[in-house]
């Protein structure tokens, strides 16, 4: 048994593989259903609403990863968020805590596989919702550049990864699992926030979670994402630091 | 083996320990004592390096690897197998796994130890606790109030365990339970508001503060003995409990030796039994504490 198995134990045992990429493959499946039929939907729901039509433009391929994108940066980062938390927040039952700390060196030792595993469960998720909604995007709507395609997905990769590190951080100092899943999701919300400002929107974080719809649409470039992707980067290892140095420090 | 210099700790404007000077033999079995909210946790969280001391300094002759720790509740991720907690427990601490099952089965968990240990009861926790302490083939043990929160035979299991451990790892154990220390410890010191007030064995703990006392049961009536006692001035004070049994406290054990016997024919007491009273761990350090 190593720390290592212990986390992939953690993931399996736990079952929250399954709801991490059961949300993601959810919305992968979902979201070009949902763009390819929105407007029969909505004809069968009572489209014609007190004279007025809802008149839809015919879908575009772009609109099935539009409605992934949506979803996955909604529900399924605060999905990852708890996941994360629930394996980063290792203090937050101290007994737990001593048991492990007493018998490691450096608390790099604990962190490490805890954040390696969560971010590939997170990561591998979200690539598989987006693998699946891009099959079906060209299976009921037509064909998405694949370069497009992956260059969203690595984006989008790096902004979980930051959620991941900025949950590490967070862990650090919080007491507790809720705690470190409010406080996250808190900063999580306010970046958008100063996001509505594009001169400031298109360097933070939270701007590579769109770039799976944005690039594919051809709206954005994955060069237009340069600035947030350095940021990001930049961020993400300053969380860990902090992650590391807030954990060292912690007394139980 | 562990020895402490003016040890401090502060949390705000609470001194939880006031310059413990603690010292813990090689080899030995420290029993720390004290009532709660004594500093017994923070000392033992100071040692075991999961919290920083505001003052003083700390020597212990022991690789950090080789410490082993108990929390009073030991608690896993529900999920794991006995055996698996024991298996990473020994893992992260030897780098091997040798040594799970045995270990598991003399703590009596040689049936459960694959069952998740979520099921387990507070004292299969206590005892799994235990042997993932042991497991790593410690060379000092901080046992913070194994057996506190146990019941009678959880406890006694415990102190079992504890005791097998004697003699292969030095063992600093916190507790409250003063039976405990005395069955288990050869040393003991006594936290009290964080000043440790005493420091030495237990033997040295009893006899110091013992005053020294004699039991005496005699027959029916008893009064008329309890009186001519009173009149000898070597005799402090002769209490009576029941009809039968007197205390009788003496200036010391010389006169008492040379003369209670003597004093007891002169006044025609019919004697079943004279002893010297022993003193509990418990009474020494209410006297000491108080």
């Amino acid at each position: 048994m190593s720390l290592w198995r212990l986390e992939w134990m953690r993931l399996t045992r736990t079952k929250r593989w399954i709801a991490l990429l059961g949300v993601y493959l959810f919305f992968g499946l979902l979201g070009p259903l949902t763009a390819r039929y929105l407007g029969e939907i909505l004809d069968v729901a009572g489209g014609d609403l007190e004279g007025a039509t809802i008149v839809l433009p015919p879908p575009v391929p772009a609109d099935g990863m539009a409605q992934y994108v949506g979803n996955a940066l909604q529900i399924g980062t605060l999905v990852a968020v708890v996941v994360a938390a629930g394996a980063l927040a290792f203090d937050a039952i101290p007994e737990m805590g001593i048991f492990l700390r007493t018998r490691v060196s450096d608390v790099r030792v604990l962190l490490t596989p805890r954040f390696v595993v969560t971010v590939g469960a997170v990561v591998g998720s979200f690539v598989l919702g987006g693998l699946a909604a891009w099959y079906e995007t060209w299976a009921l709507i037509g064909g998405l550049d694949a370069g497009d395609v992956a260059g969203g997905l690595l984006l989008g990769s790096l902004f979980l990864v930051f959620v991941v590190a900025l949950v590490a951080a967070v862990a650090g100092r919080a007491a507790s699992v809720l705690g470190t899943v409010m406080i996250s999701i808190l900063v999580l919300l306010v970046m958008p926030i100063f996001g509505v400002a594009d001169a400031i929107g298109r360097w933070l974080p939270s701007h590579l979670g769109g770039a799976l719809a944005a690039i594919p649409a051809g709206t954005e470039s994955f060069a237009d994402y340069l600035p947030a992707t350095a940021v990001t980067l930049v961020a993400t290892v300053a969380l860990l630091y902090l992650a590391v140095r807030f954990a060292s420090s912690r007394e139980l | 083996m562990i020895e402490t210099t003016g040890l401090t700790k502060r949390y705000g404007s609470t001194e939880a320990l006031k310059g413990v000077d603690l010292r813990v033999e090689h080899g030995s079995t420290y029993g720390l004592v004290g009532p709660n909210g004594a500093g017994k946790t923070t000392l033992l969280g100071i040692l075991a390096g999961l919290r920083h001391p505001t003052a003083g300094s700390i020597a212990i002759d022991a690789d950090r690897s080789r410490i082993a720790v108990l929390p009073d509740t030991p608690r896993f991720d529900p999920w794991l197998t006995g055996r698996e907690v024991a298996e990473l427990a020994q893992r992260l601490t030897t780098g091997a796994d040798d040594r799970v099952e045995d270990v598991l089965a003399d703590a009596g968990l040689a049936d459960a130890m694959d069952r998740a240990v979520g099921g387990y009861s507070r004292g299969m926790l206590q005892r799994l606790g235990v042997a993932c302490t042991i497991v790593g083939e410690p060379s000092l043990v901080l046992l913070d109030e194994p057996a506190s929160a146990l019941d009678p035979l959880g406890r006694r299991e415990v102190l079992d365990l504890i005791g097998r451990l004697k003699g292969s790892a030095t063992i600093l154990f916190s507790s409250h339970i003063l039976a405990d220390v005395q069955e288990v410890c050869d040393t003991v010191g006594i936290l009290d508001h964080g000043d440790l007030v005493f420091q030495g064995s237990v033997e040295a703990l009893l006899v110091g503060r013992a005053v020294p006392r004699y039991r005496v049961r005699v027959r029916p009536p008893s009064d008329p003995v309890a009186r001519a006692l009173e009149q000898q001035d070597w005799v402090q004070d002769v209490a009576r409990s029941g009809a039968d049994e007197l205390s009788v406290t003496v200036s010391s054990v010389d006169d008492a030796e040379s003369k209670l016997a003597g004093a007891l024919a002169a006044a025609g007491a019919r004697v079943v039994s004279i002893g010297p009273e022993a003193v509990t761990l418990e009474q020494a350090f209410l006297e000491v504490t108080q």
